[in-house]
């Protein structure tokens, strides 16, 4: 992930003089001395996602494709998009020279500059017409107004939707440069391809190509998966030639520009095809729709009146997106989270381990409370980073640590400001005045910046690397600790979770790193707990048995955890005779609280990670549950108002144990194989204070789950990750963090104490302002975790984001993120639910999008007719997501408990690029599948909506961490037995294991799927559906935009919004 | 050694009294000085004895049919000699008549062994313990592993010796422990298994059940697996076999036992420098006792406890974990300057308790350098009726020997019998005042209880849960205070006791054993010849000695020494013949006159004079005092003294400084360690190798001599002595010297012949203690 840069060896150009002494200590790293460590790293993940595979696949039958076949490898990625794709259109072919000739830096000082004043400014009056004259315009014509009085037009800022495509046609040309937005045009493409420095400059070719790129419109336009036309010329700071042709804008919102029967409209021009150009008209971005209601006020089922073809929805993008942290000095508002992007650090930290909810910091308190939105961050700091992104570079600052403000302790970083020839430094965090300590002491350069700030990893980037100095060090780093805890009690065996957990084990233990640092134990428990003693002077494993579950112990001090080096056989040994060993034991009971804490106790001495695998409720000894959801549904009348009680931990047991696991930096992972109630709202107390995490395996099936078992293990245990971390996140003057969500435990106010952490959790960090910032700063948040990495180091991660101050409401809605923002609202909604009664957790999130629209309608949009319902550009999917979540397990009353707590305890550590999906599935049609397809691995994706399933069509749902294969009731039979090997959806087998059989159709469909698990992370669980089964009621639940499960239909549901602003406006 | 010795006064009765003629009156009991006591073998063997395969007759007063029974022929009918109750015979002793007599009324049979039938025992209803059942015997052997590498070795090569030596049927449990305890379940044939018990926190006997499954028949039992189902074939049923995990026949598991013994290491708890091991020897003997607990009541077992040091941890702490802090010394002792001794010993009477309660024996061999609280652990090996083996090492033959002689069979076996209880009935007038020895009241009360209790009293019957044929008790008994004119005189000139004694040898059969002796009353107003005559002066010392022993142990500011120079004089008042303050004028009647010496040798005895010794070493002895018969508790007082020379035999010699000669050697005996001593010229002719050369075969000879019989001797007794051989003015002399009288010391070495030795004490000599005894015999 990170190499390494030896402070003072290749400093081009400090002065020698200043240059540090060159440190000794290089320590040659396994994992960062080598600069391919991304690569390699990443050869990991791969391995790990798609492998699903090769190795394993004999012991459970499921033999997923080989590795090569899955991921593509960094390089390849770069290079082989262009080659599949053979070339999407003419444009690309055109934007190729535009690429190159415009050179990079003096564009970029130029433009970029303007850009920052225009964003701030307030609207041009021109802009605003436009807006107004989209809506007005094409209104009319809008194909889907059939209704008498309940046209509803929809207008769009320029181009964004396409709806309004009608004004917007005009050109690309006319749109940007001459008409509503005067400071359109060299952002209307920028930011969309956001790591182009390049973007601004083309001003000149760009408007010079557009004409050019008229004429080659209609092709796209007709041609619907294809509709990203625009492609951007990304340039980069060097020429790369493969990321060139990318078409940036496959990004487009083709799903309701495309539709077949709208082509008799204006053709959307060029700006059309961007929607998302929120930037390119910075106030008047915004998507408007109005229905029937609004020219006459009555409501004549207006919502049926809106095409549902037209309403926002996310753009897929399958194209990777270049993003630069900082550009013209100016924080540059980062791609959405979910999409692909290559993020290049030019000061700020990549958006991948720290991302704010609104990319411009409100200058006061009541500035964002009249916007609605929130003010926080998400903080992922071991992100994965994308393989073509430059390494986190590691700066040694020797025996004295790295350079620190002497008041608020805040990294160095390049928004430290050297003053009096360097002599001194401004503290960005506290506004202190610091000496610069001597040996780091660098003249400064007629700019102000020191002239070592480029060859300083430090003082340019946004994410560094620190090695930690002694003074980091209560102790000795921790070696990398993993005791594993199976539950063998009767049922665990029966459905064969145990043997499942053993053999997963089994085969990962062969992952782990090598080394004496690596160091294993295992026990298992029923109503006892079973330790082994796995020395290898003994001849076999030997059995200890705690039996006192009420006050347990551990039965050795040492032996019990042992270097790795040391028992790998009779730990193979032992995790082969378990199953056998415990076959007929019929022992129901299950001691789970008594056995983590007294594996815990065997960990006490270095810390670790103890992963456990339950199968049964609770039952005996320290902490046992009861099968309270049962009480809670026998006098459901009673407890109707109390439901979230069980969405509570029992007692505070747990939660106790925890926080001293937490003290011991002991973490948690829990693996609940199970098919009955397991509670998890008390078990997951567990992990989520420790820094762990829960898997469930709801009505766990050894024959479908096993697989995604192992690979849960696996990647649980491969992916990057440290240990015994601290982590703190210190803001600029005038704001203070007002409290963290994840899962840590926290024992200071100040700081969060991670057991574990790892490159899938984030953390949710609430901002709360003090003071009144001063407008036009830059306001600063540094997050550093301090942690051990695997092989022992102690590294201290320092990310830093600098953003600029506005007292401008119109900017905050332009540089709103959406994903972060529908995100922190997804997390709050989950710490709502165990301790509010749900019907005040829905109002809440249906109140916040309402909040964030009428503030946006109130004050920042001008369009004189009430019956349009703006949706600022930025926020335009802000109402699909709440209604999405709405939808969600999590926010649904007659769930079950376990699944509602598992979908909260998912959430709270859940990452922005996880979150959306999570609510909004992503699907495919998986009969259509085109083998040949090299655009992009998956295929597009389909709106969450019946209407778009075909009777003859088999699709395939997934959310990050589950998956759906739903196959209509007429599907061809071929297809069928293509894919699943039966000629008819009755044979196939309801538990499912996906196979490749030899056909093209097969074979791409497992390499969809395997594409889908390496961005996931996860390996997905499929479960087949059948229409008119209990499994195609799940599948069609899922369809959000359907009027489902009590809830409003998409249409319906901004039908619903939009009356609520009318209310409150008025 | 005293002559009688040589001619068994136990005889087949196993019953020596400090009086065979019994004072009529309580008064004059008391004026007797000495308490009227008799020392029993209860399960003594004896050629002569009668065994009778089936159960005795019983009167109404519990009494057995025995010789002393009047019998009426013709009537069928017997008279208890106890209650004069007639009892009519049963049917099955129809064919009784003067000359066809059952076995057990036949005069010389006073001692019968009854076999019980398998059948349940119809006239035991008042017995407990005596099961239908034959049991195979369960040894579980508790091994400490907090010990070095070395002493470790030579313990587990004890253990895979003596589990190599177990009867096949026997069932043989391991549990190890140091600061846990670990329960080795060795019916489980997948891995080797332990359960784990915490040595910090005091267990239960129903949580160690409930832990380790055996409490609830079908829950872990059966979970547990890879164990054998159903009924074991020695016959414990079905309820009981979750038990069978642990315990198993030794023909079965000697190789899982074998192969967990290799593997046992030393405890691997990290031990805090400056701190000792943690040893947690109370919980270890606690689940040990609860594993036990899951057998049926009347089962015997035994717990042999391997213990090398003190416990530190959990309940029966004895001492801190802090190594500044020295173990308690007697001193502590007396100013109440241990902390955890009265604690501990609360814990181990619970623990002795309980293992009363299921009839179970806890053996403990304890070797350590250090004391490992054998003073709190006493009571409950004592109770139990358990062995004690306290030596240096594990490696050393005290304890190897020891140890190996309890599971050996033939001639030498120990003859280890448990599950007994001992039952004494006696003539009307005599009431029991208590018993000092391994075993515990019944707490059975009846007319023969006496208001004073001492050692374990207040009641007729006692529990032995573990016996052996050498296991010896002490009774003592005490008069009605009733006027004697109640008594009619005439109707009976003798008194008789009955000693009831059932148990199960090492087969599993039950057994009974009847006692019945007479001696005579007599009216000592009249004339004291006879009771003099009737004094047994050994078994008088041997009760003194336990009396003292007793009295120090319970009576806080008890001084021994005190008490027994006035008993010494009040009894040489009383009994010897003397005119007035005239000293010169003192004799003693000649089965009185050696009372005073061995008066003089206890006085001086590790009995007495505890300060020489720890406080687990007193206790040792003290146990074994009780335990063992007169002759051998004698010679523990009063060692004795062979000499040997050239041209003459064996012969003692006094137990005196002035034995000591540069030509002879010396054999002491002193119970708990054998010296051979050579007198200089000896010892120098023996280093220039004389012995080796034909012409000196007569050396050699006398060299071999007391070795052979020190081997006698070793070989006879358990647990083995420690032979010293030394050579005079060697180091190890001072284990001959601290034995005899101070006869010649520093302070008047100068009288000595040359080539004697002196001993350097200020204590004063048997000489000088003899004349002040009689100057205040004599006083009036």
């Amino acid at each position: 992930m990170t190499s390494f840069l030896h402070p003072g060896a290749q400093r081009p150009g400090g002065s020698n003089s200043n240059s540090p002494p060159p440190s000794q200590q290089h320590p040659p790293h396994p994992n960062y001395g080598n600069p391919n460590a991304l690569a390699d790293n990443l050869q990991s993940m791969n391995l790990n996602r798609p492998n699903y595979a090769a190795p394993r696949a004999s012991p459970f039958g499921q033999p997923p494709p080989p590795i090569s076949s899955a991921a593509p490898s960094p390089g390849h990625w770069a290079g082989s998009q262009p080659v599949a794709r053979p070339g999407p259109s003419p444009l690309s072919m055109i934007t190729r020279p535009m690429g190159g000739p415009p050179s990079r830096a003096p564009p970029g000082a130029f433009i970029g500059r303007p850009m920052g004043p225009a964003g701030s400014h307030p609207p041009p009056p021109s802009s605003l017409q436009s807006s107004v004259a989209n809506h007005v315009g094409p209104s009319p014509r809008f194909p889907v107004s059939t209704g008498g009085s309940a046209t509803m037009p929809t207008a769009t800022g320029v181009g964004a939707l396409p709806f309004a495509t009608g004004m917007v046609s005009s050109t690309p040309l006319g749109a940007t440069q001459a008409g509503p937005v005067s400071v359109g045009p060299p952002v209307a493409s920028g930011p969309r391809f956001g790591p182009q420095v390049g973007v601004p400059p083309p001003t000149v070719t760009s408007s010079a190509s557009a004409p050019s790129q008229v004429p080659t419109m209609p092709p796209f336009i007709s041609g619907p998966p294809r509709t990203a036309m625009q492609t951007a010329p990304s340039f980069s700071s060097q020429p790369q030639p493969a990321m060139v042709p990318l078409p940036g804008s496959s990004f487009v919102a083709q799903p309701w520009q495309m539709r077949p029967g709208q082509i008799d409209q204006p053709p959307p021009g060029p700006g059309a095809v961007q929607p998302p150009r929120m930037y390119a008209l910075p106030n008047q971005s915004m998507t408007s729709i109005s229905h029937g209601m609004a020219p006459t006020g009555a409501s004549s089922g207006g919502p049926s009146k809106i095409d549902p073809n037209q309403i926002p929805r996310p753009i897929p993008n399958s194209t990777v997106i270049l993003h630069e942290t900082r550009q013209g000095d100016q924080a540059n508002p980062p791609p959405p989270a979910t999409s692909d992007y290559i993020a290049r650090d030019t000061g700020n930290c990549s958006p991948r381990y720290m991302r704010c909810t609104i990319n411009q910091i409100p200058c006061t308190a009541d500035l964002l409370a009249t916007s609605g939105m929130q003010l926080a961050l998400l903080v992922q700091p071991l992100a994965l980073p994308h393989p073509s992104e430059a390494p986190i570079q590691v700066v040694d600052f020797g025996e004295s640590g790295p350079v620190r403000c002497s008041r608020c302790k805040g990294y160095i970083n390049p928004f430290m400001r050297f003053i009096d020839q360097g002599r001194k430094f401004i503290c960005n965090l506290c506004g202190f005045t610091d000496e610069t300590p001597r040996d780091y002491h660098c003249n400064l350069g007629p700019d102000g910046r020191r002239r070592d700030a480029d060859g300083r990893p430090e003082l340019c980037k946004g994410t560094v690397e620190f090695v930690a100095s002694k003074e980091y060090m209560i102790r000795e780093p921790m070696p990398a600790v993993y005791f594993f805890l199976i539950d063998v009690s009767m049922n665990a065996m029966q459905i064969g979770a145990t043997a499942a957990a053993c053999s997963a084990i089994s085969q990962v233990i062969s992952e782990l790193p090598e080394g004496p640092r690596t160091l294993v134990g295992i026990a298992t428990f029923d109503s006892a707990i079973h330790f082994y003693n796995l020395k290898r002077a003994l001849q076999q494993p030997l059995m200890l048995i705690v039996p006192d579950i009420q006050d347990v112990y551990t039965p050795l001090q040492s032996d019990v955890i042992v270097p790795l080096s040391e028992c790998r056989q009779h730990l193979e040994l032992l995790l082969e005779s378990i199953p056998t060993m415990f076959e007929n034991n019929r022992i129901a009971e299950s001691a789970f609280g008594a056995g983590i804490k007294a594996a815990f106790l065997a960990m006490k001495i270095s810390g670790g990670k103890l992963l456990v695998f339950q199968s049964v409720l609770p039952s005996v000894g320290i902490g046992a549950l009861s099968a309270r959801d049962a009480e809670g549904r026998t006098n459901i009348s009673a407890g109707e108002k109390e439901t979230h009680k069980l969405l509570q931990p029992a007692d505070k047991t747990l939660k106790t144990m925890a926080i001293e696991f937490a003290e011991y930096q002991v973490c948690v992972d829990v693996f609940l194989t199970t098919q009955s109630y397991i509670d998890i709202a008390s078990i997951s107390v567990v992990p989520q204070t420790t820094g762990g995490q829960v898997y469930y395996y709801q009505s766990f099936s050894a024959l479908s789950d096993t697989a995604k078992l192992y690979n849960d293990l696996r990647w649980n245990i491969t992916r990057p990750q440290g240990f015994e971390a601290v982590m703190r996140v210190r803001c600029s003057q005038g704001i203070q963090v007002q409290e963290y969500h994840g899962n840590f435990c926290k024992r200071i106010p100040t700081d969060i104490d991670l057991p574990a952490i790892d490159c899938d959790k984030a953390i949710m960090v609430s901002l709360k302002h003090d003071d009144k910032l001063p407008d036009g700063s830059e306001f600063a948040f540094q997050c550093a975790l301090l942690y051990t990495t695997l092989y022992g180091q102690r590294r201290i991660r320092v990310t830093t984001l600098s953003l600029s101050v506005t007292s401008m409401l119109s900017s905050l809605f332009r540089v709103a993120d959406l994903d972060a923002q529908f995100t922190c609202l997804l997390k709050q909604a989950a710490i709502g639910i165990p301790s509010t009664p749900l019907l005040q957790v829905r109002e809440h999130a249906i109140n916040t999008c309402i909040n964030i629209l009428l503030s946006y309608r109130k004050f920042c949009a001008t369009v004189s007719s009430s019956g349009q319902l703006i949706l600022p550009e930025a926020l335009k999917l802000l109402p699909l997501y709440t209604l999405a979540l709405l939808k969600s397990v999590g926010l649904q009353p007659d769930g079950k408990i376990d699944d509602r707590s598992i979908w909260v305890n998912f959430v709270s550590s859940i990452s922005a690029p996880l979150a959306i999906p999570l609510v909004y599935p992503r699907m495919i049609s998986v009969h259509d599948l085109k083998t040949n397809e090299d655009e992009s691995m998956v295929p597009s994706s389909i709106p969450l909506s019946s209407e778009h399933l075909s009777d003859g069509g088999i699709y395939l749902l997934e959310n990050g961490d589950d998956a759906l294969i739903y196959v209509g009731a007429a599907v061809d039979s071929g297809i069928l037995l293509q894919l699943f090997g039966a000629s008819t959806v009755e044979e196939i087998p309801s538990q499912f294991v996906l196979q490749q059989y030899d056909n093209p159709l097969s074979k791409k469909l497992n390499e969809v799927v395997n594409e889908i698990r390496r961005q996931r992370c996860s390996y997905l669980r499929l479960r087949i559906c059948k229409k008119g089964s209990p499994s195609g009621m799940l599948f069609f639940s899922q369809l959000v935009e359907d009027k489902n499960q009590g809830c409003m239909s998409y249409v319906e549901f901004l039908v619903h919004i939009h009356r609520q602003i009318q209310t409150r406006m008025s | 050694m005293s002559e009688m010795a040589v001619t068994d006064p136990e005889g087949m009765d196993g019953v020596r009294m400090t009086w065979n003629v019994w004072p009529r009156t309580k008064v004059e009991a008391s004026k007797c000085v000495i308490p009227l006591a008799v020392s029993i073998a209860p399960i003594r063997p004896h050629q002569d004895i009668l065994t009778l395969p089936y159960a005795p007759l019983r009167c109404r007063c519990t009494a057995s049919l025995n010789p002393f029974a009047r019998v009426d022929f013709s009537a069928k009918h017997w008279m208890c000699p106890f209650c004069f109750n007639r009892n009519q015979f049963p049917p099955h002793y129809s064919q009784i008549s003067e000359t066809n007599l059952p076995g057990e009324l036949y005069p010389q049979y006073t001692t019968v062994q009854y076999t019980l039938n398998p059948s349940p025992p119809m006239q035991s209803q008042t017995m407990e313990g005596s099961s239908p059942n034959f049991h195979p015997p369960v040894f579980l052997f508790v091994l400490d592993t907090c010990m070095i590498e070395e002493e470790l070795g030579y313990a587990k090569s004890a253990l895979k010796q003596a589990i190599g030596l177990l009867p096949d049927n026997a069932l043989a449990g391991f549990v190890s422990f140091g600061t846990q305890v670990q329960v080795h379940e060795l019916g489980f044939s997948e891995l080797s298994k332990v359960y784990v018990f915490r040595g910090s926190k005091e267990i239960s006997k129903d949580q160690v059940m409930e832990q380790l499954g055996l409490s609830i028949p079908g829950r872990r039992v059966a979970g547990a697996v890879g164990l054998q189902k159903g009924p074991m074939p020695n016959g414990f049923p079905g309820s009981h076999s979750a038990i069978t995990r642990f315990l198993l026949p030794a023909s079965e598991c000697q190789y899982t036992l074998d192969s967990v013994l290799d593997e046992l290491q030393r405890d691997q708890w990290p031990v805090a420098p400056g701190s000792r091991q943690l040893r947690c020897t109370g919980v270890a003997l606690t689940v040990a006792a609860g594993l036990l607990g899951a057998f049926p009541q009347s089962s015997g077992a035994r717990i042999v406890a391997l213990v090398g040091g003190p416990c530190t941890e959990g309940p029966g702490t004895i001492v801190s974990k802090d190594l500044s802090d020295p173990v308690r010394s007697h001193k502590d002792l007396d100013k109440d300057a241990a902390p955890f001794f009265k604690k501990a010993g609360k814990f181990y009477e619970g623990l002795a308790k309980q293992l009363v309660n299921q009839g179970h024996v806890l053996d403990l061999f304890a070797s350590a350098l250090d004391q490992v609280g054998l003073a709190e652990m006493k009571v409950a090996v004592e109770r139990t009726g358990g062995l004690v083996v306290l030596s240096e090492s594990f490696g050393h033959s005290v304890f190897k020997d020891s140890f190996r002689r309890v599971f050996e069979d033939g001639e030498q076996s120990l003859g280890l019998c448990s599950n007994g209880t001992l039952e004494i009935v006696c003539t009307k007038d005599i009431k029991i005042q208590g018993l000092f020895g391994p075993c515990t009241s019944l707490d059975q009360k009846g007319t023969g209880v006496s208001d004073t209790v001492i050692g374990e009293g207040g009641t007729t019957a006692w529990k032995m849960c573990g016996l052996d044929k050498s296991t010896c008790l002490t009774v003592l008994f005490d008069l009605s205070s009733g006027d004697k004119a109640s008594t009619p005189g005439t109707v009976n000139p003798q008194l008789y006791l009955q000693f009831r004694t059932s148990f199960q040898n090492l087969e599993g059969q039950s057994m009974l054993r009847v006692t019945t002796v007479t001696r005579r009353w007599i009216d000592t107003a009249v004339s004291s010849e006879d009771l003099i005559q009737g004094f047994d002066q050994e078994t008088a010392a041997v009760v003194m000695a336990r009396m003292a022993s007793f009295k120090m142990e319970t009576e806080d500011g008890f001084d021994a020494t005190r008490w027994l120079d006035r008993s010494l004089i009040r009894f040489c008042s009383q009994f010897g013949d003397y005119r007035k303050d005239d000293p010169a004028s003192f004799t003693l009647n000649p089965s009185l006159s050696l009372f005073p010496q061995f008066m003089f040798n206890l006085r001086r005895s590790q009995f007495v004079q505890v300060f020489n010794n720890s406080p687990d070493e007193t206790a040792y002895f003290r146990m074994l005092l009780n335990r063992e018969n007169i002759s051998n508790a004698a010679v523990m007082i009063q060692p004795s003294l062979i000499s040997y020379s050239f041209n003459s035999l064996p012969q003692p010699a006094l137990l005196d400084v002035a034995s000591i000669a540069m030509d002879k050697i010396l054999l002491l005996d002193s119970y708990f360690s054998i010296v051979i001593f050579h007198g200089m010229t000896i010892a120098q002719w023996r280093n220039m190798g004389y012995h080796n050369q034909p012409e000196y075969q007569a050396f050699g000879q006398l060299l071999l001599a007391p070795h052979d019989d020190a081997r006698m001797i070793i070989r006879e007794r358990f647990p083995v002595p420690r032979l010293v051989v030394c050579d005079q003015h060697g180091s190890q002399a001072r284990f001959l010297l601290a034995k005899l009288n101070p006869s010649a010391t520093h302070s008047n070495s100068h009288d000595m012949a040359a080539g004697s030795d002196v001993i350097f004490t200020d204590d004063v000599s048997l000489q000088v203690f003899i004349e002040h005894l009689q100057k205040l015999a004599v006083q009036s």
